[in-house]
């Protein structure tokens, strides 16, 4: 679809005054006014200390904010052009902040934001999300530079974190995307993003836009993408990552089946690209390598381990669905095991292919399936934990290393399932 | 004496094989029904059974859970179902047609009868394959809420919404064929107000604490399996 008709006329006339730029900062909002003023001042800050020569264009995608963000995003704008912009500046810097139109979520603002960036001919693009108050002026510069200095198409940030900071990112997301995909990336599903407006071109061409999936995981989509486009990719070390504070955000029975059906699909989608490699490759770091940074997130490890052992015995019809009789076997052994349960790499693997299969395959109702995977990977959380506190963090670190390496070489048994006669 | 024995024999034999002779085309066209009869049915079955293979019923069934029950009940995959259901009911029809144009006294009509009674059959067996496919599909939705839910005997609030579900549908389709009409009514009324009725009365008496925490546990905070979900990315 041609960008003018994604985007609103009042936007287009926007657009069509500002003409060309060789940047585009993109923030999609809803109801972000707590913290998308640190975000925006970043970005301008950014324009001003590093990228003084280019033609530079903030614009705020709005979803609808009932809290003002677009008055915020307005001043925040306002205040560091005339405060600090138009000492250092040599070109001026636009800012747009327009409500975008179509289905509410992530997907249709970062649709309107590379519409605009295509029209624009914008050279590079970067989104930023509007709760991570801890991005920096450096770490714009850090996803925007590969972009226009080094030809690279996709940056994707790489976070200092705590090991055991973001379980479902490191337990499940990162060491599947790796070995499905082949690449080694951090952070599969950053909202934050450099990339390079042929990239951004490239995903408006492809029909994702208009599905639920637009709406969850489309992070997630943009590094699968990445990778089965063939784009350059690089990584960007942003330092560590603090999230804002915000009223409501959706509790993890809700956000499970959003980040782990994204994933699943994306397999679906790029099967072609996926099935028939094998190993990984790590992706180019810019940068120092990320640091653990920030103490190890607090678990209340008693109530993941009742969820589990209660998960597996109450779902065990449905379990019985999908896992094969030793997987199923090996967790109803778990669960009636005392104290702390050890919830092997191997069983943990084996666990999340086969419901990645039969989310394929689809043995049943797939948000079902999703939901009947929470207690399981509860269970692994709870286990992950135990050892890590054993252990210490090099040792956790070298864990996940592990953990991935295990994905990889399971890789066959997922293709076996996914290839599976009498499925689909 | 002999004479009369003779003739009456001769009489008797003679309206035999006028009987016979007028009786004779009969069977055959009889015997021609029932034989286009079952190579009709035998087509129709298996088209059925090619056409509901190639839009993957047995996934289907497989999907919603009427694979696994057909299995546990030693029966064959859906699509074989189907088709043999579509062949007796095809076959079924042209052995009644033969029957009929033997015209046998009391079997007359049967055909109409049939005929009348095919839709209602076919949507009472529609009713109860819906009725399986949603007791599963709630079955299953109340068991995940249930357990997200916390709330104890997860299993058994899912296996009473399945079971409450393919009572109505059987009832709903032994209406649709009018079998023991009134009977079915009222026994699924009394059923099923009586079961609601004891739940009513051992959740209101008997649960009094256990609703209490259950309420409780819905409008406090809940455990540290579900607070922040982004705290998990």
């Amino acid at each position: 679809m041609s960008p003018p008709s994604i985007l609103s006329d009042d936007l287009l006339r926007q657009l069509m005054a500002v003409g060309q730029v060789d940047i585009m900062v993109g923030v999609p909002t809803l109801n972000n006014a707590a913290t998308v003023g640190a975000v925006v001042q970043a970005a301008h800050f950014a324009f001003g200390n590093h990228f003084a020569r280019e033609r530079t264009v903030l614009i705020n995608s709005d979803g609808g904010s009932s809290d003002g963000t677009p008055d915020i995003v307005r001043e925040a704008s306002r205040v560091e052009s005339e405060t600090v912009l138009a000492a250092h500046s040599l070109r001026t810097r636009h800012r747009i902040s327009a409500p975008y139109h179509g289905v509410p979520g992530k997907g249709t603002a970062l649709r309107t934001l590379f519409a605009a960036a295509d029209l624009l001919q914008a050279r590079a693009v970067a989104i930023l999300d509007p709760e991570i108050t801890s991005i920096t002026p450096d770490g714009v510069f850090a996803l925007l530079g590969p972009v226009l200095r080094d030809g690279v198409d996709f940056v994707s940030p790489a976070y200092a974190r705590h090991p055991l900071d973001g379980p479902l990112v490191s337990q499940l997301v990162r060491p599947l995307f790796r070995a499905a995909y082949g690449r080694r990336l951090h952070e599969p599903m950053a909202a934050d993003l450099g990339c390079s407006g042929t990239f951004a071109a490239s995903c408006l061409e492809e029909a994702v836009w208009e599905s639920d999936f637009a709406r969850y995981g489309i992070d997630l989509w943009l590094s699968c993408a990445a990778v089965a486009g063939g784009f350059r990719m690089a990584e960007a070390a942003l330092g560590p990552r603090t999230l804002g504070p915000r009223v409501a955000r959706p509790g993890l029975q809700e956000l499970f089946p959003q980040v782990v059906g994204s994933l699943f699909s994306c397999l679906e989608m790029h099967e072609a690209f996926w099935a028939g490699r094998t190993g990984s490759e790590a992706v180019p770091l810019l940068g120092e390598a990320p640091a653990v940074a920030g103490p190890a997130p607090p678990v209340e490890r008693a109530s993941l381990i009742e969820a589990f052992r209660t998960g597996v015995t109450d779902l065990g019809p449905l379990l019985e669905q999908v896992l094969s009789p030793e997987t199923l076997e090996a967790l109803h052994a778990l669960s009636r095991a005392e104290g702390v349960i050890t919830y092997p790499d191997r069983l943990w693997v084996a666990t999340v292919m086969e419901f990645a299969a039969a989310h394929y395959r689809g043995v049943m109702h797939r948000q079902h399936l999703l939901q009947a995977l929470v207690p399981l990977y509860l269970g692994r959380l709870a286990a992950f934990h135990a050892r890590a506190e054993e252990v210490g963090v090099d040792a956790t670190e070298r864990a996940l290393e592990a953990l991935g390496e295990s994905f990889e070489e399971a890789k066959p048994h997922l293709l076996g399932l996914w290839n599976k006669e009498g499925g689909r | 004496m002999a004479e009369t024995i003779a003739e009456a024999l001769r009489q008797a034999w003679e309206n035999y094989q006028t009987g016979f002779a007028r009786f004779l085309p009969r069977i055959l066209v009889t015997l021609t029904i029932f034989v286009i009869g079952w190579l009709l049915a035998f087509v129709f079955g298996f088209l059925t059974r090619k056409v509901l293979g190639w839009l993957h019923l047995n996934a289907l069934a497989d999907r919603s859970g009427a694979g696994e029950v057909l299995k546990n009940a030693e029966l064959p995959p859906a699509d074989r179902v189907a088709g043999r259901l579509v062949f007796w009911l095809v076959f079924l029809g042209f052995l009644l047609s033969g029957l009929d144009a033997l015209g046998f006294k009391g079997v007359e009509g049967l055909v109409a009868r049939f005929l009348h009674f095919v839709p209602n059959l076919l949507v009472a067996v529609v009713i109860v394959v819906v009725g399986f496919v949603a007791s599963n599909f709630l079955w299953r939705a109340t068991l995940l809420a249930a357990f997200n839910a916390r709330l104890p005997s997860a299993r058994l609030l899912g296996n009473a919404v399945r079971v409450l579900v393919m009572i109505l549908s059987v009832a709903m389709a032994l209406e649709q064929i009018g079998v023991a009409k009134a009977v079915v009514l009222t026994a699924f009324a009394i059923t099923f107000g009586a079961v609601m009725l004891g739940l009513a009365i051992a959740f209101g008496i008997g649960g009094g604490g256990l609703a209490r925490r259950i309420l409780e546990q819905q409008f406090t905070e809940r455990d540290g399996t579900d607070t922040n979900g982004s705290s998990h990315l």
